[in-house]
């Protein structure tokens, strides 16, 4: 009078065969669309949540410090966190681009030495590039690099490079103005002419109808 | 299939008027709502960490919710031996886990909508800009809960209330690591080993699957692809979960 | 053929790993249409056990159970059998009425024949006046009645029930004993179990005493009483279990 049911569980063990090949093509898909999740085990309470599957607030909670750091002055203690922060989400670009800006200019600027303020701004630079390495596709951090090379390190040939790059991707009317700008500075008037000239449809009228005008009347435009 | 509809109807019922839901649903909303406190931040930063918490604070009373509405849903048949007459009416141990399931189904599915409507509203009122990847996100969450509910379920079918609030809540932080241990067993030589962990792999739940919230918030846009293959995924595991808890359920003692 | 049928029906519950306690042993009944038969044994005795083995809450661990020639997994057997177990409880959070009306769409029953149903079970056990008040407030006497009428909400042929008189007042115990009576009257097959044996007594047309799991007497009541001498029930049940007692207690100093 036994009942037959072991056909059951042994159908379910059989369905975690196809569930295999199922997780085959997730793990697939999650290189093939940049959905990984990096590894990364810590102390403390940000090391508990990533355990539990929490990483964006983890990341969260370690940029809370960051903030903490920055508005008590303690600039060297924020550039480990940085980096803590950009490894569990690399595709966060605030943190990328504030973390290049507060090594090349709040870092540097704490720091007395020439050298020293070159070496912290080199690192700032060398931070926003492993930051496009990982978001190659948005213009931000190519502007971000742009601007650091153009405001920062005055070297005008590397900012016109990347802010190339940057207005190949959809972005603001400033990113266009601020390569206008590095054209000219890098000595290339006519192209920064053109890219003027571009802006005349966009929001950015008014300011490239005057860069025009001064570029034509007076031959520069940047003061 | 009528008689399964009778006993989940039965069940949200009972969630309803037992009340301890709306305890855990309100705490959740307190928790989204105080990710206002981040507002010391600028803007950009804010967005960020509100979503972020809301969406955790939406999984993780999620996962509350299914893990201890599951148990009561069959533990407290048991305890308060209501089962003996239910099982002598004409339905089938099958219909009782089946009818059980889609009664958690629809409070998960309530109580998740109110969870949502009120984050999603949070973010209107604040200006937050919004793309289906928010709702995208949202509703892999709630397959996950679906997920878990199903384990819990399952596993309530066999084990003690206690066993089973262990044994789930070891499963869900097991199964957002999955990810990680085959990253390491990647490197692993050892032939024996490296089955064994590819065995425990497949079998337990990859939650990590249906973390993309994380992605979302920094910006990466999800492939409707993916959202279909990890909802089969989702459902899939779901089906062996059940056939696993009606096999147990059918083989106990009541 | 026997409505209730059981052969050589068989319980052994495993405690521990190694430790087995019997809980019912080869017991073999044939209960016919029509009858009301009682289980009668002490605490222990196995007449749950019995009773669940019969329904399907338990396996057996060898042996059969038929009802109406259906097996216990045979969900349509059960359409024909009302329940009543030991100490019921039900769902707290539900009134009464709705307690009717969740086991009553279980049987597949319409709107119409359902409320008409329901109607005539508040009456006969008179809970109509309590029918909206949630479970959690009623009584135990009161529990033990919308039980009942629970069990009797598909209209049963067969009705088995489980000490349907524990916990009841003596006039809630007349009330049962004279509902059972009209039952058996309307043709319904009723086997019930009980130590409270007064009550069984009055109403069993035929009994059987359980002990240890094993079936001691099973007949007519005055057959059993003249067979052991007895003047009522409460005697032959004395009688007939310590006469095993004494049994198992001479063979085991013979061993």
């Amino acid at each position: 009078m036994k009942q037959k049911i072991w056909p059951i569980l042994l159908l379910a063990l059989l369905l975690f065969i196809p569930l295999g090949f199922i997780q085959n093509q997730i793990n697939y898909e999650t290189i093939a669309y940049d959905l990984q999740t990096n590894l990364l085990l810590m102390p403390g309470e940000a090391g508990d949540m990533v355990l539990a599957g929490f990483k964006g607030i983890a990341a969260d909670l370690l940029w809370i410090n960051v903030e903490n750091y920055w508005h008590t002055g303690q600039h060297f203690k924020m550039i480990p966190l940085f980096n803590m922060v950009t490894y569990l989400q690399p595709h966060w670009i605030l943190a990328w681009s504030l973390g290049g800006w507060h090594m090349a200019y709040n870092v540097a600027a704490d720091v007395k030495t020439v050298q020293g303020k070159y070496y912290w701004y080199q690192q700032g630079v060398q931070y926003l590039k492993r930051g496009v390495s990982y978001n190659p596709n948005k213009y931000d951090l190519y502007f971000e690099l742009g601007w650091t090379y153009y405001n920062k390190g005055l070297d005008y040939s590397n900012s016109v490079r990347f802010l190339k790059q940057a207005v190949m991707y959809p972005c603001p009317s400033y990113v266009r103005d601020v390569l206008a700008h590095a054209y000219e500075k890098n000595g290339e008037i006519n192209k920064a002419m053109e890219e003027w000239q571009k802006l005349l449809k966009t929001d950015f009228k008014g300011v490239a109808k005057r860069m025009i005008y001064d570029l034509k009347t007076r031959g520069w435009a940047t003061p | 299939m009528k008689k399964i509809w009778i006993l989940a109807c039965n069940t949200v019922k009972e969630s309803f008027r037992k009340k301890t839901t709306y305890i855990i649903v309100l705490f959740a909303l307190i928790m989204i709502a105080s990710s206002e406190f981040f507002a010391f931040l600028s803007s950009t930063e804010q967005y960020k960490m509100i979503t972020d918490t809301s969406f955790a604070v939406i999984e993780f009373f999620g996962f509350l919710l299914a893990m201890f509405g599951s148990i009561s849903a069959v533990s407290s048949e048991i305890e308060k031996r209501t089962i003996y007459t239910l099982l002598t009416k004409p339905i089938t141990r099958t219909n009782f886990v089946l009818g059980k399931y889609l009664g958690m189904f629809f409070i998960l599915l309530i109580n998740f909508s109110i969870m949502a409507v009120f984050f999603v509203g949070l973010l209107h009122f604040k200006k937050i800009p919004m793309d289906s990847g928010t709702f995208k996100a949202l509703f892999l969450i709630f397959v996950e809960i679906l997920v878990i509910a199903s384990i819990s379920l399952s596993l309530a079918t066999f084990t003690s209330d206690a066993f089973n609030i262990i044994a789930s809540s070891f499963i869900y932080i097991i199964g957002h690591l999955t990810g990680y241990g085959r990253q390491i067993i990647g490197m692993t030589k050892n032939i024996a080993v490296k089955g064994l962990a590819d065995m425990m792999y497949t079998i337990l739940p990859n939650y990590q699957n249906f973390t993309i919230r994380d992605k979302v918030v920094v910006g990466i846009p999800i492939p409707w692809q993916y959202v279909i293959i990890v909802t089969g995924y989702g459902i899939m595991y779901i089906v062996i979960a059940l056939l696993i808890g009606i096999y147990f359920f059918r083989t106990r003692e009541i | 053929m026997a409505i209730i049928e059981t052969k050589d029906l068989t319980k052994i519950y495993t405690i521990g790993r190694k430790r087995t306690v019997v809980g019912l042993d080869h017991l073999t009944l044939e209960i016919e249409e029509g009858e009301l038969f009682g289980i009668l044994g002490p605490n222990g005795s196995g007449k749950t056990t019995c009773l669940k083995l019969l329904l399907g809450t338990l396996f057996p661990t060898s042996g059969e159970a038929y009802i109406m020639g259906k097996t216990p997994y045979d969900v349509s057997m059960k359409k024909e059998v009302g329940f009543l177990p030991e100490n019921p409880y039900y769902y707290e959070y539900l009134t009464g009425r709705e307690l009717l009306i969740f086991y009553g769409k279980l049987f597949d029953m319409d709107k119409d024949a359902l409320n008409e149903k329901i109607e005539e079970l508040l009456n006969l056990v008179g809970l109509h006046n309590t029918q909206k008040l949630s479970l959690r407030h009623y009584s135990k006497g009161m529990l033990e009645r919308i039980g009942l009428a629970a069990s009797l909400i598909n209209d049963p042929k067969i009705l088995i029930l489980d000490e349907p008189t524990t916990g009841l007042d003596p006039i809630g115990c007349r009330d049962t004993r004279n509902l059972l009576i009209q039952l058996k009257e309307m043709g319904k097959t009723i086997l019930l179990s009980s130590h409270f044996l007064s009550e069984v007594e009055r109403v069993c047309s035929r009994i059987a005493i359980l002990h240890r799991g094993l079936l001691l007497a099973l007949g007519r009541l005055d057959e059993l009483m003249s067979k052991y001498k007895s003047s009522n029930l409460e005697d032959l049940f004395v009688k007939t279990i310590n006469e095993y007692d004494e049994k198992i207690k001479s063979q085991g100093v013979a061993q």
